[in-house]
């Protein structure tokens, strides 16, 4: 930037007019206002209409609680299935060629072009009663659609190229020369992985999961297809935001709302202290 | 030829880590997807048309990718533009501004909708104030329009951003010394070396909208024919155990939807021909 009285007077030939700046600044922050700010200010107030009690109350009864606890055990269950995912397929991908690496690339990032209630339909059509392999399953007393299963394969599905995506451009940016160099002094394959990659990879890892948490946790569409929407048995937390504001019970859904906006604005909060502090670390700061 | 399919390497974990990965993504994804497609297969190509061919379902269809069309549209112009803003100008809240470029993403998309219905609903913050001028935004397209832009908000600011970041400011003096105007260096020097991220941006954009279903069905009113979107009918075909209707129109949204990214993709390349890689 040049310095203050030079835009004043005479104006940088890289740079616009004030009165453009000002226009441009300010269309980018009524945009965002309307759009995000708003609705943002939205939910609490709406949460908040009744004043805090009613907000509270409404998150202590029984089907609020099973609630938040299933979508907490989704998360507990995907995310850490998808991380390990995403770095065995990092680990394939940058550590090893092989013919056909563009298209295997190209596969873990599908789910990110269907829609999510299409993927809800390829889990119930793959693993629903009618189906060959859910048939068995149920017939052997482990039904996966309408129930947890389901919803995990779903979750894992919307979030599946979370991390990998993370993950693989930071590793390839890194190279093999540190395993190399671990392993020709004798470390084992595991040591090296722990004691070498690791460390390297661990603030890019944590991105990716903080992200596909935010999302295992927020998913509505592919879990919308295939929970059945059991109250207190398969309604996740967006599934009982959906089924309360139907009902007219505005306090209780968007007190429901609050409760995963706040983890949205933690998400937010982490993801731009590590973007701060770890940049160099990270694939998101410089991709194209 | 004679290539080997995986080159040998000292590299220790290749069974395990392509065990690993090739399970999970055929668990995961593959065989799902697998599955939608043997269910077409096995209705038939025909009754697959017959399905798609319906009045409702073609209103469903065009409405979905008309409306995610013009919203990714939009984020393109807006998405420059707040990139643009956010890399070269400094001014208060600039950091605020920026880490809620990235809400859309966090925010679970059932929150998203019902926030934005409960703002621009008739009786809600900004509904009553359109509505005093005749204008209904909620339970209309103008609200699915707005649903669809919110969830597609960051990606061609994020794509877009690092771009401008790396614009050596020595080609904008260049142009300058040359004579040519700020909004002649903008257009004929920057806007083209930002196309080919833009484009992406836009094509995520695009593909996140077609499939958005959570915080669409809030705000859209769902009236058949005018307000009900292509994903919500695979909803309703499920909700009657119609699972071949269902796959119809599922696989339907998967070919059109492949078909503009691969479009978009040729634009990308024909963009990268002609104004190089930057």
């Amino acid at each position: 930037m040049s310095d203050a009285t030079a835009t004043t007077r005479f104006r940088s030939a890289t740079e616009e007019t004030p009165l453009t700046r000002w226009l441009l600044v300010g269309l980018g922050a009524a945009g965002m206002a309307l759009l995000v700010f708003a609705p943002l200010i939205a939910v609490f107030a709406e949460a908040l209409a009744d004043g805090w009690l009613a907000a509270v109350e409404s998150l202590g009864n029984r089907d609020a609680r099973s609630a938040i606890q299933l979508t907490l055990t989704i998360a507990a269950i995907s995310v850490p299935l998808n991380a390990a995912f995403g770095i065995a397929a990092a680990w394939f991908i940058t550590k090893f060629d092989f013919r056909g690496k563009a298209f295997l690339i190209t596969l873990i990032d599908l789910p990110f072009s269907v829609s999510p209630v299409v993927a809800g339909l390829c889990i119930v059509l793959m693993f629903g009663t009618n189906s060959l392999v859910g048939g068995w399953l149920v017939a052997n007393g482990y039904p996966i659609v309408f129930a947890l299963p389901g919803i995990v394969l779903a979750t894992m599905f919307v979030t599946f190229p979370f991390v990998a995506r993370e993950l693989i451009p930071v590793m390839i940016e890194q190279g093999r020369a540190e395993e190399e160099a671990a392993l020709t002094l004798g470390a084992s394959g595991w040591r090296t992985f722990w004691t070498v990659t690791l460390p390297n990879i661990r603030w890019a890892l944590l991105y990716g999961v903080l992200l596909c948490n935010a999302r295992a946790m927020g998913e509505f569409g592919a879990v919308a297809v295939v929970s059945g929407k059991i109250r207190g048995q398969t309604a996740t937390m967006p599934i009982t935001i959906e089924m309360l504001y139907n009902e007219y019970l505005s306090v209780a859904a968007f007190s429901m709302a609050a409760v995963l906006t706040v983890l949205a604005l933690v998400t937010l909060l982490l993801k731009t202290a590590l973007e701060l502090r770890h940049a160099d670390q990270l694939a998101a700061t410089h991709r194209h | 030829m004679g290539r080997p399919l995986i080159h040998r390497s000292p590299m220790p974990g290749l069974g395990l880590s392509m065990g690993i990965t090739l399970t999970m993504l055929s668990i995961v994804v593959l065989l799902p997807i697998g599955a939608l497609l043997l269910k077409g297969a096995t209705f038939g190509l025909g009754n697959m048309w017959d399905v798609v061919n319906s009045e409702r379902t073609w209103a469903a269809l065009f409405l979905s990718f008309r409306l995610s069309l013009f919203a990714a549209l939009f984020n393109l112009v807006f998405g420059v533009m707040l990139a643009w803003v956010l890399v070269r100008y400094r001014f208060p809240g600039r950091r605020l501004l920026d880490a809620a470029v990235d809400l859309p993403f966090a925010l679970p998309t059932a929150v998203a909708g019902i926030a934005l219905t409960a703002l621009y609903a008739p009786n809600g913050a900004f509904g009553q104030l359109a509505a005093e001028i005749g204008w209904r935004i909620a339970y209309t397209q103008y609200g699915i329009f707005l649903a669809l832009v919110f969830v597609g908000l960051p990606f061609v600011t994020r794509t877009v951003q690092p771009v401008i970041e790396e614009i050596e400011r020595e080609v904008e003096e260049a142009s300058a010394t040359l004579g040519a105007s700020r909004a002649y260096t903008i257009r004929r020097v920057i806007l083209p070396m930002l196309t080919p991220a833009a484009l992406t941006g836009f094509a995520l954009s695009l593909a996140r909208a077609v499939g958005e279903y959570g915080s669409v069905i809030f705000i859209a009113g769902n009236i058949p024919l005018v307000t009900e979107i292509a994903p919500l009918l695979i909803v309703i075909q499920l909700e009657e155990f119609d699972y071949d209707s269902a796959a119809a129109i599922g696989i339907a949204m998967l070919v059109i939807s492949f078909a503009m990214l691969l479009a978009i993709n040729l634009i990308q390349v024909w963009s990268r021909r002609r104004i190089g890689y930057v």
